[in-house]
C-alpha cells in the first residue's frame, strides 16, 4: 500500500477483547488487528486471564503493552501513527464499558483522526450472568483500596441512593497494576508497586467498616443484606456466589478478577436464579 | 583537688529541687568560655590555677586555636552553701539541704553557630548572660536572650570584663557605672517585650542579686547583696536596705555621714563602696605598693599565703581578688538563688514543650517533675564520642528516670503520633555524664537532670523524644534562629572515596544542629549552613574527622533562594488530571510579609485552633473568615510559610482529594517552578474542582500530580519573584575604618541603617544589611580595607525580594536562574506555561 501524507488517511480502532481468552475477540475484530499497521494493548484498567503472547500467537503479529502512564501522558505516539496508518488500541472488555477511554477518541478525533469502534462483552453486561437483570441496575460504582489516611467512601451513597430506588448496584474493584507509592509520585520514581487486586472479600469488609461507622446506612444495607459475589465472569472457571453480607465475606472467590453485586429490591425469576448460586450450597 | 565523686553526685540528682541547669550565653567574645572555666576551677576540675588560661570547656583543638567555642559542653557542677553566706531565710523556698547540683552548658557566642545555643536553651531553665561591660548589648546577646525567652528561661545576668575598665580603659568610676547601667537597661528592656504571666518578672535588677559583675579573666566576681552583707553592719541597716542603697541614685556623704538622693557622682554608693574598693586594690598591685596592698587586706581580712604575696603585676592581682571575691561563689550563689529548679521551671514549661495533651501521664510527669512517671527525655543534640563514628546523645530527663537496658520508644522530628514513622523502640546501651572532655558512666539519671545515652545513634539524626509511655507524644521541636542558607556541593578527589563520603555526611548531619545534608537530581552531595565560618568548620570536620582525610572537592558556596509571588493569579488557571476526568482550578496569591514572618515566627501554626486562627487571619490580615476557617495544610515540611486553603463552594467529595491536594502542595512548596527551591509567602486557593463521579478515577495517582501542575501554573501567573538571604552585618570599628566599611559595603550592595559611637570609647557601631549571596570573603575583605580594625558579625535576619521578572529575559533568568537549574540537574529553561496549564 502506498504510503499518503493526507490527515485523514489513518484510522484508529478502538477494539474490545471480551472478558476471557484470546479467542473472545470479534470475527471482525481480529480482521482488523491482522491488517493494522500497529497493535496496541491497553493493560491496566482490567486484564484478560490470558498472558499477552498468547494474544500475540494467535494473532500472529506482536502487540505492544501501554501501562498507565503511556496511554494517560504519552499517547502521542499512537495517536501520531494512527494519522497516516491503520492502528488498533485494544482493551480488554469493551472500549467504552467499565472503562472510559473517552480522552483518547477525543484527542483523536481533534487530531482529524478517524475513529472506528468494535464492540465486545464487558463486565457491565455480563454480570447478567447471576441472573440480575441489567434493566433494574443503578449507577456503577468502584471501590477502592483504602489506606490508612484515604477512605473513600462516598460510593455507599450511591448504593444507598440505587437500593432505595429499586436499583441493584454494579460494584467495580480496585485493581492496581504499574502503581506508585506516594512518596515514589512525588519524588518523581518510577518504582512500582507490586500489582493488586481486590478481591469480593475485601470490598465486604470495607461494607461493612461503614455499616459500623454509619448509622444512616442501616436501614437500607446492613449485615444480613444479600450481595453476590463474581470472579472471572466470562471465563471458564466463573464462579458466582451469592448471600448475607457476613456469611459471603468468607467464602473463597479463587484468583481475581473479581466485581460484587448489591441487589435491590427482586423480581421473583431473579431471586430463583439467585438462589441457584447460594453461598450454602 | 577533686571536690566531689560521681555517687556523691547521683546522690544530689534525685532532689531535682536542688538542680539547676543552666546555658551561659552572649556575644561571641564576652568571655564565656573563661568565666565558665572559673566556674569548673571551683567545682575542682581543673586546679585554681589555671582557671582564665585554660579553656576546659572548649575540648577541639580549632576551638583553641581559634580562641571561639564551636560546640557546647555540658558540665556538671557541685556546690555548697555555708550558712555564714546565706541564712536558711534566703535560702530557694523549696531547696532541701544546702548541696546543689549545677548543669551547665557552655554554647558558642559566633552567630554562624546558634543552633548549638539553641540546642543548649532547650535543656536548661536558667540562662546566665554576660554582656561585655565595654561592648555591652550586641546582636547576638539579643538574638540569642530573645530565643531563651521564648523557651521560657529565666535568665540572670552578669557585666563581664570588668579588668578591661580597670586596667586597659581606665574609665573613672561615674563612666564604669554609666555603662553598667546601661547595659542592664539595655537587657532589661529586651525582656520587658516578653510579658510571660505564668513566669512572673522577668526583668534584672543588681539591687535584688540578679546581676552580677565579673571580670572572667582574672577569676572574680561580685554582686550586690554580697558587698551589702559587708557593709550592713558597719552601718547598721538590714542587708536589703543597704543592697538598695548601692545602686541607683543613692549617695553617702562621708563629711555628715549621710545618705541622700542627689549628690556629687564621687559619692555615688556604688562607685564609694565597691568600685573604689577594687580600683585601690588594682592600684595598689599593679604599683607593686605591697604595704599599701597587706593594710587593706587585713582591712578586709583576706588571707593570702606568703608565696602569693611575691607575685607580681596581674598573676598578685588575680590572685588578691580571686581571694577576696571569687567569681564562683557569686556566680553560682546568684544561679542557685535565682534560677529556677527543675522542679519550678517545668511547671510552667510542661505544656510549652509537650505536644500532646495537658492532662496524659507524660505532661503530667513532666510539670510534676516526676522520677515515678513515664520517662519522657528531649535528645537535644548528638555528641561525637571516642568510638569513632559513633555518637553519644544527649539530652534532659523530663520526666521519669532514665535507665540502661530497659526498652524505649524513639521519636524522630518526622513521628507522628499513632503512627510508626520515625519511631524505633530499643533499649539503651549505657547512661553516662558529661564532664568535660570525659564521660562517666552511671545507672540511672532521674528527672531534671541531663546525661548522654549510648546506643542509640542510629535511630536518630540529630533530635529526639524517648519515651516508654505506650501513648506519648514527641516534645516540640527546636526552632532556630538561624537559616541553612549557604550550601557547598561536595564530592570525593578520588572518587573511591565515595561510599566514605557518603557515610561521612551522614556524621556530619548528626553532630551538627544546623547542618543540611541533600543530594541533588544530578547526583551532586550538598551541605548547607548557616554562614561561611560555619560551613568551613562543617567541611573540615567532614574531611578529617568523618572522612578519615579523605581529599574533598568542594565547589564556591552559594545562597539557597525562596520563590513568591507579587500579586493574584489575573486569568483561571486550570489543570486536567492524566485520565482528564478530573479538573483542578486554583489560584495563588502572596501572604503578606508580616503573615509570612508570624508564621515563621510559629505565631500562626498548623496546630492552632481553627476558629481562632480563622478569626485572627479575619481581623488582622483581613481574609474572609470561611476561608481563613479552610486552611487545608503550611508547607512545605508542615509547618512552612505557604498555605493551601479551600475556597471552594459546594464541591461534593472534596474530603476524598484533600490528602492528595495537600501532597502535591507539599511537593511545590519544597521544590517550586521556577529553579525548585523553596517557595515562601504564597497562599494557594482551591477555587473549583471537577471530579469523576467514581473514586476510583480521582486517587493519589491521579490528583497528586495535577495538583503540583495547577499550582505551578499559578505561581507563573501570579508574577513569580525570587527572595535572597539577608545578613544582619554589625560592624565595629575606629572611625578611621569607616570609609573602609562603606566602601566595602557599597560594592556588595550592602546598605548601612544603623550608626552609633559606643559611649565613652572611640568605637563605632556600623548595622547594614547584607546580601547573602555578596557575603563570601567579605570577611577578609573588610579586613583589608580597613587595616585589620574593623570586625564583623553576620546573622541571618530576612529574606528580600530580587529585582527582576525570572521568567523575562535578563541576566536573573538567564544567568542566576540557569545557574541553580543547572547545578541542580535539570532543563536549563524554566518549563513553559502549558506544561502545567490546560485549556478550558
Amino acid at each position: 500500500m502506498e504510503e499518503k501524507t493526507d490527515k485523514s488517511t489513518g484510522v484508529l480502532y478502538l477494539i474490545g477483547l471480551g472478558l476471557s481468552t484470546e479467542q473472545d475477540i470479534t470475527v471482525r475484530g481480529l480482521q482488523v488487528v491482522k491488517r493494522c499497521k500497529h497493535v496496541y494493548l491497553e493493560g491496566y484498567t482490567s486484564i484478560l486471564g490470558v498472558e499477552k503472547s498468547k494474544l500475540e500467537e494467535f494473532y500472529g503479529r506482536e502487540v505492544e503493552l501501554m501501562d498507565r502512564e503511556a496511554v494517560e501522558s504519552n499517547s502521542d505516539e499512537m495517536l501520531l501513527a494512527a494519522r497516516t496508518a491503520e492502528v488498533a488500541f485494544l482493551v480488554v472488555g469493551d472500549v467504552y464499558g467499565a472503562t472510559t477511554h473517552t480522552d483518547i477518541a477525543l484527542r483523536a478525533k481533534e487530531m482529524g483522526i478517524r475513529v472506528e469502534v468494535i464492540h465486545n462483552a464487558s463486565i457491565m453486561n455480563a454480570c447478567g450472568a447471576c441472573g440480575l437483570q441489567l434493566y433494574n441496575f443503578g449507577q456503577t460504582v468502584s471501590l477502592c483500596f483504602w489506606t490508612e489516611s484515604w477512605q473513600p467512601d462516598s460510593y455507599i451513597d450511591k448504593i444507598l441512593l440505587n437500593k432505595r430506588n429499586g436499583m441493584h448496584t454494579l460494584c467495580l474493584l480496585d485493581i492496581k497494576v504499574k502503581e506508585q507509592s506516594e512518596e515514589n509520585l512525588i519524588r518523581g520514581r518510577k518504582i512500582f508497586e507490586p500489582p493488586r487486586f481486590m478481591t469480593v472479600n475485601q470490598a465486604l469488609e470495607q461494607l461493612e467498616q461503614i455499616v459500623r461507622r454509619r448509622e444512616d446506612v442501616r436501614d437500607v444495607l446492613d449485615l444480613r443484606s444479600t450481595c453476590v459475589g463474581l470472579a472471572r465472569v466470562g471465563q471458564e472457571t466463573q464462579c458466582i456466589a451469592s448471600g448475607p453480607l457476613e456469611e459471603l465475606k468468607s467464602f473463597d472467590f479463587g484468583p481475581p478478577l473479581h466485581s460484587l453485586i448489591i441487589p435491590a429490591e427482586m423480581h421473583p425469576l431473579e431471586i430463583d436464579m439467585l438462589r441457584s448460586f447460594n453461598v450454602k450450597q | 583537688m577533686v571536690n566531689f565523686t560521681i555517687p556523691q553526685l547521683r546522690a544530689i540528682m534525685d532532689k531535682p529541687k536542688n538542680i539547676r541547669n543552666m546555658s551561659v550565653i552572649a556575644h561571641v567574645d564576652h568571655g564565656k568560655s573563661t568565666l565558665t572555666d572559673s566556674l569548673v576551677a571551683a567545682a575542682g576540675i581543673i586546679s585554681m590555677a589555671s582557671a582564665g588560661d585554660q579553656r576546659l570547656t572548649d575540648t577541639r583543638a580549632d576551638e583553641a586555636e581559634r580562641g571561639i567555642t564551636i560546640k557546647s559542653t555540658g558540665i556538671s557542677l557541685y556546690n555548697e552553701i555555708s550558712e555564714e553566706e546565706i541564712p536558711d531565710a534566703k535560702m530557694p523556698k523549696d531547696s532541701a539541704g544546702r548541696e546543689f547540683l549545677i548543669n551547665l552548658i557552655d554554647s558558642p557566642g559566633h552567630v554562624d553557630f546558634s543552633a548549638e545555643v539553641t540546642a543548649a536553651l532547650r535543656i536548661t531553665d536558667g540562662a546566665l548572660v554576660v554582656v561585655d561591660s565595654i561592648e555591652g548589648v550586641s546582636v547576638q546577646t539579643e538574638t540569642v536572650l530573645r530565643q531563651a525567652l521564648g523557651e521560657r528561661i529565666k535568665p540572670v545576668l552578669t557585666v563581664n570584663k570588668l579588668d578591661r575598665g580597670f586596667l586597659e580603659l581606665q574609665l573613672d568610676w561615674e563612666s564604669m557605672y554609666t555603662n553598667f547601667s546601661k547595659h542592664v537597661e539595655n537587657v532589661n528592656v529586651i525582656i520587658s517585650t516578653y510579658k510571660d504571666e505564668a513566669m512572673g518578672d522577668l526583668q534584672v535588677y543588681p539591687d535584688k542579686g540578679t546581676v552580677s559583675f565579673s571580670a572572667g579573666l582574672h577569676g572574680w566576681a561580685f554582686t550586690l547583696p554580697q558587698f551589702a552583707r559587708m557593709y550592713a553592719k558597719k552601718f547598721g541597716v538590714s542587708e536589703e536596705k543597704m543592697c538598695e542603697r548601692l545602686w541607683g541614685e543613692n549617695y553617702f556623704n562621708p563629711a555628715e555621714k549621710k545618705w541622700t538622693k542627689e549628690g556629687d557622682t564621687a559619692n555615688r554608693a556604688f562607685n564609694m563602696f565597691i568600685l573604689d574598693p577594687i580600683g585601690k586594690i588594682v592600684q595598689a598591685t599593679m604599683n607593686d605598693q605591697l604595704d599599701k596592698l597587706e593594710k587593706m587586706l587585713s582591712a578586709l581580712n583576706i588571707k593570702m599565703k606568703k608565696e602569693d604575696l611575691e607575685l607580681k603585676g596581674k598573676a598578685l592581682l588575680k590572685r588578691t581578688m580571686q581571694s577576696w571575691i571569687p567569681a564562683h561563689k557569686a556566680l553560682l550563689e546568684m544561679m542557685i538563688l535565682h534560677l529556677p529548679s527543675p522542679a519550678a521551671a517545668q511547671k510552667y514549661r510542661a505544656e510549652l514543650l509537650y505536644t500532646g495533651p495537658a492532662d496524659d501521664a507524660c505532661c503530667t510527669g513532666i510539670r510534676e517533675c516526676n522520677p515515678e512517671a513515664p520517662l519522657v527525655l528531649y535528645v537535644s543534640k548528638m555528641v561525637p564520642s571516642a568510638d569513632k563514628g559513633r555518637f553519644i546523645a544527649f539530652g534532659r530527663v523530663f520526666s521519669g528516670t532514665v535507665q540502661a537496658g530497659v526498652k524505649i520508644r524513639i521519636m524522630g522530628p518526622n513521628y507522628v503520633p499513632g503512627k510508626k514513622e520515625d519511631l524505633n523502640i530499643k533499649s539503651i546501651q549505657r547512661v553516662v555524664l558529661f564532664m568535660g572532655r570525659k564521660q562517666d558512666p552511671v545507672d540511672t539519671v532521674p528527672v531534671g537532670n541531663t546525661c548522654g545515652l549510648i546506643g542509640i545513634d542510629q535511630f536518630l539524626v540529630k533530635t529526639g523524644t524517648l519515651t516508654t509511655a505506650e501513648d506519648g507524644y514527641p516534645m516540640k521541636d527546636m526552632k532556630f534562629s538561624v537559616s541553612p542558607v549557604v550550601r557547598c556541593a561536595v564530592e570525593p578527589k578520588n572518587p573511591q572515596d565515595l561510599p566514605k563520603l557518603v557515610e561521612g555526611l551522614k556524621r556530619l548531619a548528626k553532630s551538627d544542629p544546623m547542618v543540611v545534608i541533600s543530594i541533588e537530581e544530578s547526583g551532586e552531595h550538598i551541605v548547607a549552613g548557616a554562614g561561611e565560618l560555619h560551613m568551613e568548620i562543617c567541611l573540615k570536620d567532614l574531611q578529617d574527622d568523618y572522612m578519615n582525610g579523605a581529599p574533598l572537592k568542594i565547589s564556591d558556596p552559594v545562597v539557597s533562594y525562596r520563590e513568591t509571588v507579587t500579586a493574584e493569579t489575573d486569568q483561571e488557571c486550570m489543570s486536567k488530571s492524566p485520565n482528564k476526568h478530573n479538573r483542578l482550578y486554583f489560584k495563588a496569591l502572596p501572604l503578606g510579609e508580616e503573615l509570612t514572618n508570624i508564621i515563621d515566627d510559629g505565631q500562626i501554626t498548623p496546630r492552632d485552633d481553627v476558629k481562632v486562627r480563622g478569626r485572627r487571619l479575619a481581623d488582622e490580615f483581613g481574609w474572609d473568615v470561611d476561608i481563613a476557617r479552610k486552611i487545608w495544610a503550611f508547607g512545605p515540611d508542615i509547618v512552612g510559610p505557604n498555605l493551601v486553603c479551600d475556597a471552594t463552594k459546594a464541591v461534593q467529595f472534596l474530603n476524598e482529594i484533600k490528602d492528595s491536594v495537600v501532597a502535591g502542595f507539599n511537593w511545590v512548596t519544597k521544590e517550586g517552578v521556577i529553579c525548585e527551591e523553596n517557595m515562601r509567602g504564597i497562599c494557594f486557593q482551591i477555587l473549583d474542582v471537577t471530579m469523576h463521579a467514581d473514586a476510583i478515577h480521582r486517587g493519589g495517582g491521579q490528583i497528586i500530580p495535577t495538583a503540583r501542575r495547577v499550582m505551578y501554573a499559578a505561581e507563573m501567573l501570579s508574577q513569580p519573584r525570587l527572595m535572597e538571604p539577608v545578613f544582619l552585618v554589625e560592624i565595629q570599628c575606629p572611625e578611621q575604618a569607616m570609609g573602609g566599611i562603606y566602601s566595602c559595603l557599597n560594592r556588595r550592595r550592602g546598605q548601612v541603617f544603623e550608626e552609633n559611637q559606643r559611649p565613652g570609647t572611640p568605637l563605632y557601631n556600623v548595622k547594614a544589611y547584607l546580601p547573602v549571596s555578596e557575603s563570601f570573603g567579605f570577611d577578609s575583605d573588610l579586613r583589608a580595607q580597613t587595616a585589620g580594625q574593623a570586625f564583623p558579625q553576620c546573622v541571618f535576619d530576612h529574606w528580600d525580594l530580587v529585582l527582576g521578572d525570572p521568567l523575562a529575559p535578563g541576566k536573573l533568568r538567564d544567568e542566576v536562574i540557569a545557574g541553580i537549574r543547572k547545578r541542580k540537574g535539570l532543563a536549563v529553561e524554566v518549563p513553559p506555561l502549558d506544561r502545567f496549564k490546560d485549556k478550558l
